[in-house]
């Protein structure tokens, strides 16, 4: 059942005056308050400075004429393409057309053997991939943990490299620097065939974490920013703000604050380089004022997430943002509803390209083989939403009703054989319908139980390694790969 | 040699034109219609029947395949011996009194015809003496009864009473099935089996009558 890059659109918690209202106290705070930065950007500073922006160098301040902010956002394309390596899952993102896949920067996972959570490896990259490759409804892959395992200073590349091999969907990844994003271009330059392939189908994007929230550029990441800006190699501008925290306690002030630091971005990538392709990544989240923690799964999430994309729909950029994250440690019931909740709600506002949707569990911090089985289910039935209800001559099914009958029943009718596998939501296997007697027979077992199974199903098989021999070993070559 | 494995392959596969296709042309080799009977169509239904038990097939299939082992055995009927299709065993099926509901006890009724035993339907809300009058009259040899509501239950247990009290209750194997009944269920009124679904109910079927014979 396909169900990647249906249309959202049909939860709109904003209305168009809300919408406005946010948008204009947006450009305000832009324009009044402005962004602080650090040192190391003054090229950057100078560059802003030059198409108009008022640079205060004494007090640090870039304050964004609310004129300017809105020609130079207006030439972010509305359309960002990003490619598979399997030509069948392209992701198209405009309006309100929805992806989902992983993200995630965890560092514990759950042993698929040992059920104890312990630090994420290189090898795990390389395994969650491989089963990220064999989940349809999980629609890309972003790098979800780090390698403690390798040297920091490996840590690019490898990301990279790790994902690239174990799935033909779509790969994101962050850098530690531009001379880590040169590289990863490098290594995606030998895989496409050269870097003009790669910059006509990018099968990599790079997430760029640029605003420190509230309000402040992140100068390494501005600059790997600019960087992949320069190379046309698609960018998700995130950032993240805590309410209470990072952004005020009111979901409007977050909204507000996180829109005008999109906006912001926006900026700085279409004067480094207009036209090139970058997604709006606003993410939205609540601070656990008990321990300054980050809160992945409370519903306001959902709520939030979908109004960003509104605001990102507003100004015509595809957005990048968050759903799928749970505080629960383990997948457990509550990780079950709050990731339901929360993709539900971000699906159905139309969010074009959804991290996390996948494997996270402690907030950020952790990720779980089997929570991929799960998720790709979750995801699954929340995309099936989209679908809607067929009215038509043929699925109102009259003739039917009429030679069935009155006191009949429809199981031997061709209609139902007809539309009996694509009329409901099949999913991965995962999810338990069958009798008591027949699930004790087959050991009671519960759904974390069978998604384990499924996932040690999926990891037995050959492996596929989606870089030839050949553009292996001339990237073993030129990079250490500790894979 | 007969061509038993393209009947099985096309009978589980759906398709009743290739199966009534392979069975004329296995009759016109000269194949005897029990072995096309036994080694092509119920075999087929046996793997039919393991299918939907293991939930890899939609029963509306089971009803096609099912259909299409009927058609077949249409033809093979005026070829068989009377033992032949009286080989397997008859049975006598229906849901209880005060129970209308039946798609589950049609869908038993027709797995257990198509796995070759003469099944005798009678249909929904039945009471115990009509059971009782058909399993003298048809000489039937196992009686299943279906039940979905957990207040008409009680009337498995009221049948297998009467049944004893008429003395016919050894002359038969009783098998009963339903959502809400359970193996437990089945033990506690003194019924010799319970069958969770169609696929199931044909196994018992034979395994009681094995013990049986």
């Amino acid at each position: 059942m396909d169900l990647m890059g249906l249309s959202g659109g049909i939860y709109k918690p904003l209305s168009k005056e809300k919408i406005d209202t946010i948008h204009h106290a947006s450009l305000t705070i832009l324009e009044k308050i402005g962004f602080t930065y650090e040192s190391g950007l003054d090229t950057t500073l100078d560059l802003l400075e030059r198409a108009g922006i008022n640079i205060d160098r004494e007090h640090a301040r870039i304050k964004f004429p609310q004129d300017l902010v809105t020609e130079q956002v207006s030439k972010a394309p509305e359309r960002v393409m990003l490619y598979s390596r399997n030509d069948k899952d392209d992701l198209d993102l405009t309006e309100n057309k929805v992806h989902l896949g992983t993200g995630g920067a965890a560092i514990k996972i759950i042993d698929l053997e040992t059920g104890q959570a312990r630090s994420t490896k290189l090898n795990d990259i390389y395994q969650i991939g491989r089963l990220v490759d064999k989940l349809d409804n999980i629609h890309f892959y972003l790098r979800p943990c780090i390698p403690t395992d390798i040297p920091e200073s490996e840590y690019d590349v490898n990301m990279c490299y790790a994902c690239l091999k174990s799935t033909g969907k779509h790969v994101m990844s962050g850098v530690n620097n531009e001379e880590g994003l040169h590289k990863v271009i490098e290594m995606a330059s030998l895989i496409a065939g050269g870097k003009e392939k790669l910059q006509e189908k990018p099968f990599i994007s790079i997430i760029t974490s640029f605003a420190i929230s509230p309000l402040k550029l992140d100068t390494q990441t501005t600059l790997i920013m600019q960087e992949a800006i320069r190379n046309k190699i698609p960018v998700a501008l995130s950032s993240a703000p805590m309410s209470g925290s990072t952004s005020p306690m009111t979901m409007a002030g977050t909204l507000a604050q996180l829109h005008s630091e999109q906006l912001a971005g926006i900026c700085i990538c279409q004067l480094t380089n207009p036209g090139a392709p970058l997604l709006y990544g606003g993410i939205p989240g609540m601070a656990n004022l008990k321990t300054m923690g980050y809160l992945g799964g409370g519903v306001e999430c959902g709520m939030m997430n979908a109004a960003i994309h509104q605001l990102a729909d507003y100004i015509n950029v595809p957005n990048y943002n968050s759903s799928g994250l749970t505080d629960s440690k383990i997948p457990d019931t509550q990780a079950g509803w709050e990731k339901a909740i929360t993709t539900l709600l971000a699906v159905m506002g139309g969010s074009n390209y959804i991290h996390h949707a996948a494997g996270m569990l402690e907030s950020m911090i952790g990720v779980a083989y089997e929570q991929y089985v799960i998720d790709d289910e979750i995801i699954g039935m929340c995309c099936k939403v989209l679908k809607g209800i067929d009215v038509d001559e043929e699925h109102l099914a009259l003739d039917v009703i009429e030679s069935v009958g009155p006191g009949g029943n429809y199981m031997a009718a061709h209609h139902t054989m007809t539309h009996m596998r694509k009329e409901y939501f099949t999913g991965n296997g995962i999810t338990d319908s069958k009798s008591r007697d027949k699930w004790e027979k087959q050991g009671s077992l519960d759904a974390r139980t069978r998604g384990r199974e499924i996932a040690k199903k999926i990891l037995s098989e050959d492996e596929k390694s989606y870089i030839s021999e050949e553009v292996d070993q001339a990237i073993r070559r030129k990079f250490d790969i500790l894979l | 040699m007969f061509a038993s494995k393209a009947i099985i392959d096309n009978l589980v596969g759906l398709n009743e034109p290739k199966v009534i296709e392979l069975v004329r042309n296995a009759l016109d080799e000269g194949v005897a219609a029990k072995e096309i009977l036994n080694q092509g169509l119920i075999a087929g239904m046996d793997i039919v029947g393991e299918k939907m038990e293991n939930e890899d097939m939609f029963i509306p299939e089971v009803l096609m395949a099912a259909k299409a082992m009927s058609s077949a055995i249409e033809i093979l009927k005026p070829l068989l011996a009377e033992e032949d299709i009286r080989a397997m065993g008859k049975v006598i099926i229906g849901t209880v009194k005060g129970d209308l509901h039946d798609i589950g006890k049609n869908l038993v009724a027709m797995m257990v015809e198509s796995a070759g035993f003469e099944v005798y339907d009678l249909g929904a809300d039945i009471l115990p003496d009509k059971f009782i009058q058909e399993i003298k009259e048809k000489d039937a040899n196992i009686l299943c009864m279906s039940a979905l509501l957990t207040t008409t239950m009680p009337m498995m247990k009221n049948t297998i009473d009467a049944l004893k009290e008429s003395g016919f209750r050894e002359q038969v194997k009783i098998m009963i099935g339903g959502a809400p009944v359970t193996q437990s269920f089945a033990d506690e009124i003194g019924a010799d089996g319970y069958a969770p679904d169609a696929g199931s109910a044909v196994k018992l079927a034979k395994e009681l009558l094995q013990c049986n014979s």
